[in-house]
């Protein structure tokens, strides 16, 4: 801005007093940059004062200089103020402090030439489009603050509640054997603190999978996890470790099927028989496996049962599977009974 | 007899482990509640067996489990968790660890435990025979070009029988096979895990240029 008054110093009708309003301007400039590094100090004043004082070095050029001036004295300084404005007040400061400069740029002008006509559509279009950056810039700040804020609480929680949790799982346990080896009564309330126990274990064990379900896509072993801790019938998961993610409808059906092995356990055992459910997965299928420690069936009676017409659970479990496209088989022994349920993965 | 190390931050259970072994004629020679503890006591106390709570204050037990078998490799780690996090249960597995118990376990199934772990006999729960299953099938999907052992058909029936709660007994009855060979095919895939383990960090120590470092 110097450089280019100093180049066209033969246009000031009046020199000296060109000379002061540039000199006002660069020591203005000094206590700007000064009065703005503190953040308590950039008040509404002094952007006030700042956008002013260009504006009034704008409005003194048809004085200075001469009545048809090409080019005002600050020039391009105006975009100090102007950021300065968008920075603070967004698109609404943007769009007033380019207002201002572009009235105060146009109206002491006895021409318009294209150039000036191009610089003043500029200011125009720049203000709000700069506040409105800066306005999404620190909003996009603010919530990457407020979300690593949140991540860092729930990593927090989560370590607390691992504490917590060993510590009633520890109790839980601890409760039971006492409870097992003293007989009587207690041997009941052991019975029921090992109920309580399995069922925090496996809440746990579903907590660490439930964020990876995502995309219309489920979590299968957290989903017979949570299945399988709700049946009556007792029930240990073995799953892969971390997450068998399926397609809802799979996981749904699949779910629905092995409850159906579960339900046969109980009408079959009884509430007293015990069942293992083993979830395994490849790229292109899955395999449940449910056993139960009950007598067995009888060779020949399933099939027998079914050309009878008799289907009852078997048709229901081979049904909801056979829809997916897998295959449901069943094997029984002394060892007892056992499905093995396997689905392809289209 | 069999000498025994009871490593857990919760003195009950500490209190409850060795009161149950001392009861069934085993010897406690070390008590840890830490870590930190646990590797300074390990080499004077040199237990055959020591029963490790995974959940320490300071080191994991994974951590605690590898530096005792690196100072002592024939000694034993039994891994008692009460939460059974699969993450560490695998990873503690792979370290060296021979077997795995949940804390729910009744003080027979301890005892059992620890005597079998004292006689180099892998003890599974059918939730770590799930596990193990994963991991196998994780690695027969990864690379082609690893060469890292696979488990037979075989192995792999038999752990898919473990993870669904049979007993060695009843699978050895329904494949018609001896109770030992049961035990043996078992074994094998701990040590297939536990070599296949050794085998990656060796890959990943030299991919990343650690090897040299190791020597010098």
């Amino acid at each position: 801005m110097v450089a280019l008054n100093a180049y066209r110093r033969d246009n000031f009708e009046h020199p000296t007093l060109g000379l002061v309003v540039v000199v006002a301007l660069v020591a203005w400039t000094g206590a700007a940059i000064w009065l703005y590094r503190d953040r308590v100090r950039r008040t509404p004043v002094l952007l006030v004062a700042d956008l002013a004082i260009v504006l009034a070095a704008l409005a003194a050029t048809p004085w200075v200089k001469s009545p048809d001036f090409n080019a005002t004295i600050p020039g391009f300084y105006v975009m100090g103020a102007f950021f300065a404005w968008a920075i603070h007040w967004h698109w609404k400061g943007g769009l007033v402090a380019s207002s201002l400069i572009a009235l105060f740029d146009v109206v002491p002008r006895n021409h318009l030439d294209q150039g000036n006509y191009g610089n003043v559509f500029l200011i125009l279009i720049g203000g709000p489009i700069v506040g409105y950056l800066c306005e999404s810039l620190q909003r996009m700040a603010r919530e990457r603050d407020a979300a690593e804020h949140a991540a860092a609480a729930a990593e927090e929680r989560t370590r607390l509640a691992r504490a917590v949790h060993d510590g009633v799982l520890q109790v839980l346990a601890m409760t039971q054997r006492r409870g097992a080896a003293a007989g009587g009564e207690w041997a009941d309330l052991g019975r029921l603190a090992g109920e309580q126990e399995r069922s925090l274990r496996s809440l746990i064990r579903q907590q660490d999978t439930v964020p990876a379900a995502a995309g219309g896509r489920v979590d299968l072993a957290g989903a017979l996890e949570a299945m399988a801790t709700a049946h009556p019938v007792r029930t240990e998961v073995a799953t892969p470790g971390g997450t068998v993610l399926v397609d809802e409808h799979v996981a749904t059906e699949t779910v629905a099927a092995v409850r159906a092995c579960l339900d046969n356990v109980l009408a079959h055992v009884g509430p007293r028989g015990s069942a293992w459910i083993l979830a395994q997965a490849a790229p292109d299928a899955i395999t449940v496996s449910v056993r139960d420690d009950g007598p067995g069936i009888a060779p020949g009676r399933l099939s027998q049962a079914e050309e009878e017409g008799r289907l009852g659970v078997a048709s229901s479990i081979r049904g909801r599977i056979e829809d997916l496209g897998g295959t449901a088989t069943v094997e029984s022994g002394e060892w007892g009974t056992e499905w093995e349920i396997v689905v392809p993965l289209a | 007899m069999v000498r025994v190390m009871v490593v857990d931050d919760h003195p009950m259970w500490r209190d409850a482990v060795e009161r149950d072994l001392e009861a069934a004629g085993h010897q406690v020679v070390a008590v840890a509640a830490n870590g930190r503890e646990a590797i300074a006591r390990f080499p004077a106390a040199a237990p055959q067996v020591v029963v490790l709570d995974l959940q320490l204050p300071d080191d994991t037990g994974v951590q605690v489990t590898s530096m005792m078998l690196e100072h002592d490799p024939t000694a034993k780690v039994l891994i008692l968790s009460a939460s059974g996090e699969q993450g560490d249960v695998l990873e503690a597995i792979k370290a060296g660890a021979t077997g795995y118990l949940v804390k729910s376990a009744s003080s027979a199934e301890l005892i059992d435990a620890v005597v079998r772990v004292a006689e180099g006999e892998a003890v599974f729960t059918p939730g770590l025979a799930g596990l193990v299953l994963g991991e196998f099938r994780r690695i027969a999907d990864g690379p082609p070009d690893s060469p890292v052992d696979q488990l037979t058909e075989r192995e792999t029936e038999i752990l898919k029988m473990v993870a669904t709660g049979m007993s060695y007994k009843q699978i050895a009855a329904r494949l018609v096979l001896s109770h030992r060979t049961v035990q043996n095919h078992v074994q094998n895939t701990l040590r297939k895990l536990q070599m296949n383990n050794r085998v990656q960090l060796t890959r990943w120590a030299i991919e990343h240029g650690l090897d040299d470092q190791a020597e010098a």
